[in-house]
């Protein structure tokens, strides 16, 4: 492989995820030429932010040798509780304070997962299984079970609030504000994990959690942490789910996790640990927001999305497998390769 | 806890024996014991607290009634953990099964219902052929395509629940052969026949895991894979018939959602999928692979069955279940691994080979 190309391919082959995502937009633009418009354009990034800001909490858990399937509990739990604390309560609470209350609780959550699982050394996937029905229980027996169909006046402004309108009447393109932050997560993610000790120590836990301790990394530490983290992310995701949809369920995301775990995989993280980046699970994420869209322009019934992100996804990870198998045995051969695969 | 603290004198004893099933035993001890206190904790805990519901002969029907597709889901999962794997499209493969039943009764009941009603051993193989045929598509991702089991069977969830979906176009159908309703129905001796449908297929499942090859080479599977194919075993071949199996579980489980309720949906026992998780590991099957007992098994459906009907009894709602099974699972494991570090250091170095603490 020549090194431009190698570069341009990516470490996860996030290059080749760009040019499918590319060939797809090019192809529905071709077969229905409303597609390629800057509407399409804004609603395909307004229905990606949430999936994203959940895809880079669980692409931490992913790249650190973990999976979580809480997360979508964690995120109605923290939202729904807030939006009910600060719809009952007569203290004006504005927008930073509930997301702080939000994020508070999402961080505690967290804990709880990376606590059990980094103090007994159970699997995560067992243990969020676990969390995930004690969660959404606590949630729905405790805190409250009821739609709350009016947000309060801070959160509820934040609603309809764009960043960009363009155009007016039938063919307006509105650019929801909360991009931003999505944006901000993903920018600062990328740089945690490229440039900080931190995150260095989530990519060598997950490549060997054994030789990262003889490394001198506290996995423990550093696993509590993770999932706090992935907490915190994930009770924004809830926040902006629950803003953008100018109303609290708290029956809602629990069940979608799955969705969520396939974008990130198709993203090139590797389940088993230590790869990942930031740019693939974008690019994951878009995908999979693209096709949904795309299926219903060329007048393909909703009932199929299920399916074809399914098939996506296994598509996706089988090409990924064959392609690890071929290389395993290239590795065999040129040992040259394998350095630079490492490098 | 007794019986797993005399091992050492009956290792002693059966110095002839493997280390392997040795160890094997002892877990399986273990695993039993335990569950055999849980069903009866749970049991007496209910019975206390509201004996004249939770004792009564509909509520103790009830839990015969409605743990059999739970079982027999959770055995299919118990195989796909034992070779260190996951199912997690059984819950769909089941739907598709009984969608597909249900579907062939009402085309053929459309022209000739007497028809219909007759060839209903027909369709209940065409649905645990259906279950076949997706153990085939997952076996074919897992052992030959080399995907990760948990991401090749989340992939074809999504695609058979979309396939069922669109079949269904996401209504319910109706219709399903009246000897399947009535074989749902009835009960030999008290004892309804769908609990012995449980038991039957948990005894199979037993028997084929214990006593044949195919069993030991999916244990040796689970427990190593390495060694596993350094002993000749074809990993590929094994892994095949492991899904295989699983999925005709998950068809024969699509047939007994049919026989409780004579209508089949894209989307029935979504929570399934989590809860059979569930009962697969309270049940003592290691998710890392290698072990796993089949009485454990039943014992745990039997145990959460349990749970949610003394739940109900005791006017607790379903969420207030959902946290007893997470709490249940977390709290099983916890002391699993507590247990497993305070075991004295010769012994553990003695069977450290074989274990992999979950």
């Amino acid at each position: 492989m020549s090194g431009g190309l190698a570069r341009f391919r990516g470490r996860n082959n996030e290059g080749v995820l760009a040019v499918v995502l590319l060939l797809l937009v090019v192809g529905m633009s071709v077969a229905n030429p409303a597609f390629f418009s800057l509407s399409t354009g804004f609603s395909i990034l307004r229905g990606s932010i949430v999936p994203l800001v959940f895809a880079l909490g669980v692409l931490l858990v992913i790249i650190s040798g973990g999976i979580d399937v809480s997360f979508a509990a964690i995120a109605v739990f923290a939202a729904y509780t807030t939006v009910k604390v600060a719809g009952s309560t007569a203290l004006p609470l504005g927008v930073l304070g509930a997301f702080g209350l939000a994020l508070v609780i999402g961080a505690l959550l967290g804990l709880v997962n990376g606590l059990v699982i980094a103090r007994f050394r159970l699997p995560t996937l067992i243990v969020t299984l676990g969390t995930q029905g004690i969660f959404k229980g606590v949630l729905l027996t405790y805190v409250g079970a009821r739609f709350i169909a009016d947000l309060p006046d801070s959160m509820a402004g934040l609603s309809t609030t764009n960043l960009l309108t363009i155009g007016s009447g039938q063919g307006r393109a509105q650019l929801h504000v909360l991009v931003l932050p999505a944006i901000a997560l993903a920018v600062l993610l990328a740089w945690m994990l490229r440039r900080t000790m931190f995150g260095r120590s989530i990519y060598a836990i997950g490549g060997d959690q054994e030789a990262a301790r003889r490394a001198g990394i506290r996995v423990m530490r550093t696993q509590v942490w993770v999932f706090a983290l992935v907490g915190m992310m994930a009770a924004a995701g809830g926040m902006f789910h629950m803003i953008m949809g100018r109303s609290a369920n708290p029956q809602d995301l629990v069940g979608g996790e799955l969705d969520i775990i396939a974008a990130v995989v198709l993203g090139g993280a590797s389940i088993f640990g230590g790869r990942g980046s930031v740019l693939g699970t974008v690019l994951g994420v878009l995908l999979v927001q693209v096709i949904n869209n795309s299926l219903i322009l060329v007048g393909v019934p909703s009932a199929w999305q299920r399916t074809a992100v399914g098939v996506l996804l296994i598509v996706g990870v089988g090409v990924q497998a064959l392609a690890a198998r071929r290389s395993a045995r290239k590795v065999h051969a040129n040992v040259i390769d394998q350095q630079e695969v490492a490098a | 806890m007794s019986r797993t603290d005399q091992t050492p004198p009956q290792a002693v004893a059966d110095g002839g024996r493997a280390p392997g099933s040795l160890l094997s035993r002892v877990q399986a001890d273990r695993s039993v014991t335990r569950m055999v206190v849980l069903v009866v904790v749970a049991f007496a805990f209910f019975a206390v607290l509201n004996p004249r519901v939770f004792l009564s002969s509909i509520n103790l029907q009830n839990i015969a009634i409605s743990s059999p597709e739970i079982g027999v889901l959770a055995l299919a999962m118990m195989l796909a953990m034992l070779t260190g794997g996951i199912d997690l499209s059984l819950v769909s493969i089941a739907n598709l099964s009984a969608i597909t039943i249900s579907t062939l009764f009402t085309a053929v009941g459309e022209n000739d219902p007497a028809l219909a009603q007759s060839l209903a051993p027909l369709f209940v193989l065409a649905g645990i052929g259906v279950g076949l045929l997706g153990g085939l598509v997952n076996g074919f991702l897992v052992s030959r395509v080399g995907i990760t089991p948990i991401l090749a069977t989340l992939g074809t969830m999504q695609a058979f629940n979309g396939l069922a979906v669109v079949w269904t176009g996401g209504t319910v159908l109706y219709g399903s052969p009246d000897s399947l309703t009535s074989l749902g129905q009835t009960a030999i001796a008290g004892v309804p026949v769908l609990f012995v449908v449980l038991l039957v297929t948990a005894a199979v499942v037993a028997v084929v895991v214990n006593r044949t090859p195919i069993g030991r080479k999916v244990q040796l599977q689970g427990a190593n894979p390495v060694a596993a194919r350094y002993s000749g075993i074809d990993s590929r071949q094994v892994l095949m018939r492991t899904y295989l199996i699983s999925g005709a579980l998950g068809g024969l489980a699509g047939v007994l959602f049919l026989s409780r309720n004579p209508t089949a949906s894209a989307d029935y026992g979504a929570s399934y999928v989590l809860l059979v998780i569930v009962i697969a590991v309270l049940g003592g099957t290691n998710p890392n692979g290698g072990f796993a007992t089949v009485t454990g098994v039943v014992l745990a459906t039997l145990t959460l069955q349990i749970v949610a009907s003394g739940f109900t009894a005791i006017r607790l709602s379903s969420y207030q279940y959902a946290i007893a099974q997470g709490a249940i699972l977390i709290a099983v494991m916890v002391i699993d691994q507590v247990r497993w570090r305070r075991r004295p250091p010769r012994r553990r170095a003695g069977t450290s080979q074989a274990s992999t603490p979950a």
